[in-house]
């Protein structure tokens, strides 16, 4: 269900996050009010961060919260959110739960700062016993269980075994291995203690690898589409090259952006909510100073008054307040004698995603990818 | 029980004489008024209120009575009120907060054990017990008067990854519990625990667990079927004459990649009707067969006491995740309209069942397929309402579209195996729907967006939030904005409202905090 379940990103409330962490430092603390200021609105402070994510998965599900949560926050904030995140709670973060791969490195998680899927108490993988695991594995197990624990025609899927779920630290697979044949025609119990461990660790990361944000959830092949076709499309039906240049802006694009970070830009060039995807890191800052960085205003005439045009600030069915290029904020009541117009350079991109087909979106990825 | 104003804020403050009697089930089976005895207000989950004392000539004067912070985190409970006290719930917390001040009687915090903390929807009350579930997987009953606990049970189980997030409702002498968790490949279920001992009564799982259950051939293999998901994320809805319960299912499992599990996937992405002293099922309607994009239908099946062609019928409206608004017969799930409440792109068209067919291009590809609506949906969880006065249905509507990816290209996917990434919103609004043919009334458009629960009453009002952190009251028959609050943090929750001393109260969750808002006695 829901993207409120789906919805991994869950941030601390300033206070919380502060009580339970060593003391920051200023700018860390400053940092985390952002995070409190952009997010906090919709998160509970007990679901917190969940930790383990690259910049760029930050990137994604800060994008995912911009575009169908309407987070909203300034460029530069959604920017310090983002350096927060991944610096924070990058892969290599004590706050890595489920998400990277089932709790590693749980233990060493504040109590109560972090929630994921699954107990507090999960089997926490450790990596170089798991790499050993598998050796065990293809030599015992594969040829029943298969590559990925999955199951074959002769032995069942342990991914989905309760048993296994249950285990912590080979607790029941050990006991269990005792009286199980293995490929070699021997028991279990020939094993040493040692290798039994190694082989919970390796099952329980085939587990953890099939949750959202494990090292496997990635995006494959984008470029399946036919260039030419896309370039016809640009210059045609698109009408792209009534605003872009292949020559101009867009030149050298495909060196700015991998595939699915390409993708994801032409489709929302937003300076947010188009910069997913890999590849994003430093995209903040490269956004932001790129001549594609334009801003959505509102031009606002009262009665007789002259027109006032900026970033809008409060935008809705009561009130209207706006940042001129000045810094000056102008506010208003919003009245039916209140002219308010909004001008907004994504609106043709908006209006293409009700016209791409499927084959439009590749064929264009595919052009796109040539302007090196 | 009536009581004029300054007794019955005394009678709060003296344990001695609060409490004694709890909720009088009797309460169950009216109109809310002075009580919002359950998560919806009431069985039917159309969330409206006959009360008039605000309106729409009035609603200016609307004004604040007081807020209560929790200092713990976001609300996304519906409270409940029973004799001048709310009842509300965040993850492994609960709060009992007097209705007219505000001011906090008891605060219960479970000591918890793991689960996703990411909401919680509320609480169930029976008599002098009060139920809620926790992420850890626990039905706990706490005593109304103090908030004592009198025991817990376990729901589900928190290795397989379940949660807990949902509000029991109860039924006579059932404890109804939904589950959450779509992580792993798990069945989702739906139990019926007796209110005192908290003993199982029964338990109705949403996918079949055997060859032969009914819907077993719309699955591949019973390794599919008894991992299918259809979690029960949402408070079902009841009819007292038909004594059916109207249950919402989640989405099928695996998620996003669905080689292993061809078929429509029953009883997933649906709405089924139960009796809830066996939990047999009566009849079921799917929204969404086959469902590859995490959209599920765990909406509210709204009851509508309406009529169609001139004939007194009992229905049931759903408006889905996925874009489509269903009208059926309740009494046997007939479907009589289903039509799109924003435009979507991944159906080809609606079977003789009235179900939408869904576009196997538009299903998640390893290059992406672009889809609206997006994975958080036309709508969700927050729920929509219904007036009668009106006739009017209104829902809290996106129009988004975002490219769905599998990842896992394995024939044996497992979890999720994909997800849709980037894509833009074009919008969020309130639609408003005419129920009897799925027709759009009038669309009140959000200027930034903002998707929350709505509340209509007889005043000919709509309550909900928008995207500037506003509690707006709209006009139930134009849409006109005609009132507003700025919360600082956007509505969390479903609004409600109820009349104590003769003052209507409405009160709304944002952030942290609870707010009251008053309109004194005429
Ligand atoms: C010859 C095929 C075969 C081989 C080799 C094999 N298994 Fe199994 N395994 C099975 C079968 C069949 C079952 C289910 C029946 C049973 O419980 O014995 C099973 C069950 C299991 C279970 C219990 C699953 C549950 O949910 O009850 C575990 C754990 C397990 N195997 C682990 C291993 C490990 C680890 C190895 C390698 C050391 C291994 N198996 C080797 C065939 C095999
Ligand atoms: C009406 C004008 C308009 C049309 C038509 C249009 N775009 Fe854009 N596009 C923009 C604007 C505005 C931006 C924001 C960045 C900028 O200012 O260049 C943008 C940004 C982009 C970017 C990101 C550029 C960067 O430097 O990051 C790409 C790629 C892009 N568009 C591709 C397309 C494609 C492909 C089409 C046709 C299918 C298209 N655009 C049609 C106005 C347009």
């Amino acid at each position: 269900m829901a993207i409120a379940q789906s919805v991994l990103l869950c941030l601390a409330a300033a206070g919380i996050a502060a009580a339970q962490e060593p003391a920051p430092s200023p700018s860390l603390a400053q940092s985390r009010q952002v995070v409190q200021k952009v997010c906090g609105v919709c998160h509970t402070p007990e679901s917190v961060i969940t930790g383990g994510r690259t910049r760029a998965q930050w990137q994604e599900t800060i994008d995912k919260m911009i575009t169908a949560q309407g987070a909203k926050g300034t460029p530069e904030e959604f920017a310090t959110v983002l350096d927060y995140l991944s610096s924070q709670y990058g892969p290599a973060s004590s706050g890595s739960t489920p998400g990277g791969r089932g709790g590693r490195g749980r233990g060493a998680a504040p109590g109560g700062m972090l929630a994921g899927a699954g107990p507090n108490d999960k089997h926490v993988v450790d990596e170089a016993a798991a790499d050993r695991g598998r050796k065990v594995w293809a030599a015992e197990c594969i040829d029943c269980h298969g590559t990925y624990a999955r199951g074959t025609d002769n032995g069942p899927n342990l991914v989905r075994s309760e048993l296994v779920l249950h285990d912590r630290y080979a607790d029941k697979i050990g006991p269990f291995l005792q009286t199980h044949k293995m490929q070699s025609g021997a028991l279990g119990n020939t094993l040493t203690a040692a290798q039994i461990g190694d082989l919970a660790h390796f099952i329980h990361q085939r587990v953890y690898d099939t949750l959202r944000g494990s090292p496997i959830f990635v995006v494959h092949n984008l470029l399946t589409g036919d260039p030419q076709a896309g370039k016809a499309y640009f210059n045609g039906a698109g009408g792209c090259h009534n605003c872009h240049s292949p020559t101009g802006d867009l030149k050298g694009i495909a060196s700015r952006f991998d595939p699915p970070a390409l993708q994801a830009r032409f489709l929302n060039p937003r300076p947010l909510g188009g910069r997913g995807g890999r590849g994003g890191r430093g995209a903040g800052t490269a956004e932001s100073t790129s001549p594609g960085a334009k801003p959505v205003t509102l031009t606002v005439t009262p009665p007789g008054g002259p027109a006032v045009t900026g970033t809008p600030i409060v935008f809705d069915d009561f009130d209207v307040s706006v940042r001129d290029v000045n810094g000056e904020y102008h506010a208003w009541k919003r009245t039916p004698e209140l002219k308010v117009v909004k001008n907004d350079p994504y609106a043709a991109h908006d209006e293409l995603l009700t016209r791409y087909t499927d084959k439009n979106m590749h064929d264009i990825l595919a052009y796109l990818v040539t302007l090196k | 029980m009536k009581l004029p104003g300054i007794i019955a804020s005394l009678a709060l403050l003296s344990a001695g004489l609060w409490g004694q009697t709890g909720l009088d089930s009797r309460k169950l089976l009216q109109p809310p008024i002075d009580t919002w005895p359950m998560y919806h207000g009431d069985y039917s989950g159309r969330r409206f209120s006959t009360l008039t004392t605000i309106n729409s000539s009035n609603v200016q004067s609307l004004s604040l009575a007081w807020s209560y912070r929790t200092g713990v985190g976001g609300i996304k409970a519906t409270p409940l009120e029973i004799d001048g006290v709310l009842y509300f719930s965040a993850p492994d917390h609960v709060w009992a907060v007097d209705a007219r001040t505000g001011r906090e009687l008891w605060h219960f915090a479970w000591q918890s054990n793991g689960g996703i903390h990411i909401g919680n929807r509320g609480v169930g009350v029976y008599g002098n017990w009060l139920y809620f579930e926790t992420p850890d997987c626990n039905l706990v009953s706490l005593n109304l008067k103090d908030g004592k606990e009198r025991w817990h049970k376990t729901n589900c189980d928190l290795d397989q990854f379940y949660y807990g997030s949902v509000a029991p409702l109860i039924i006579r002498n059932h404890v109804i519990a939904g589950v959450s968790g779509d992580d792993l490949d798990r069945p989702g279920y739906l139990s019926s625990y007796d209110p005192e001992t908290g003993d199982l009564q029964w338990r109705w799982y949403t996918v079949p667990q055997k060859k032969g259950d009914p819907g077993s051939d719309t699955w591949p293999n019973e390794d599919a079927m008894r991992h299918g998901g259809g979690m029960t994320w949402q408070v079902p809805t009841y009819d007292p004459e038909l004594n059916l319960l109207y249950v919402t299912t989640g989405n099928p499992q695996p998620v996003i990649a669905h080689k292993n599990r061809a078929g429509a996937n029953l009883f997933t992405a649906s709405l089924v009707a139960l009796n809830p002293d066996t939990g047999k099922m009566a009849w079921y309607f799917q929204a969404s067969p086959h469902d590859t994009h995490d959209w599920d239908a765990t909406q509210v099946p709204v009851l509508i006491d309406g009529e169609i062609n001139g004939q007194p019928r009992k229905l049931v409206a759903l408006a889905a995740r996925n874009g489509y608004f269903f009208l059926l017969d309740r009494t046997n799930g007939k479907n009589l309209v289903t039509s799109p409440f924003v435009p979507t792109n991944w159906a080809k068209g609606i079977d003789r069942n009235g179900t939408p067919i869904p576009d196997l291009a538009k299903m998640p590809q390893i290059d992406g397929a672009l889809v609206s609506p997006n994975q958080g949906g036309a709508t969700n969880w927050p729920p929509p309402t219904f007036s009668p006065q009106t006739g009017l249905f209104y829902v809290g509507a996106s129009r988004a579209y975002s490219v769905y990816y599998i990842y896992d290209t394995d024939d044996n996917p497992q979890g999720w195996g994909g997800t849709d990434r980037g894509g833009a919103n074009l919008g969020s609004m309130v639609q408003a729907i005419d129920y009897k043919t799925g027709k759009i009334r009038w669309s009140h458009p959000w200027e930034s967006g903002g998707r929350s629960g709505l509340m209509s009453t007889a005043g000919n009002l709509v309550f909900t939030g928008d995207g500037s952190n506003n509690l707006v009251a709209l006009d139930a028959t134009t849409g006109a904005p005609l009132w507003h609050a700025n919360l600082g943090a956007s509505v969390g929750n479903g609004p409600i409202t109820y009349q104590l001393d003769g003052a209507q109260y409405v009160v709304v969750a944002a952030g942290d905090a609870l707010w009251a808002f008053v309109m004194p006695k005429r």
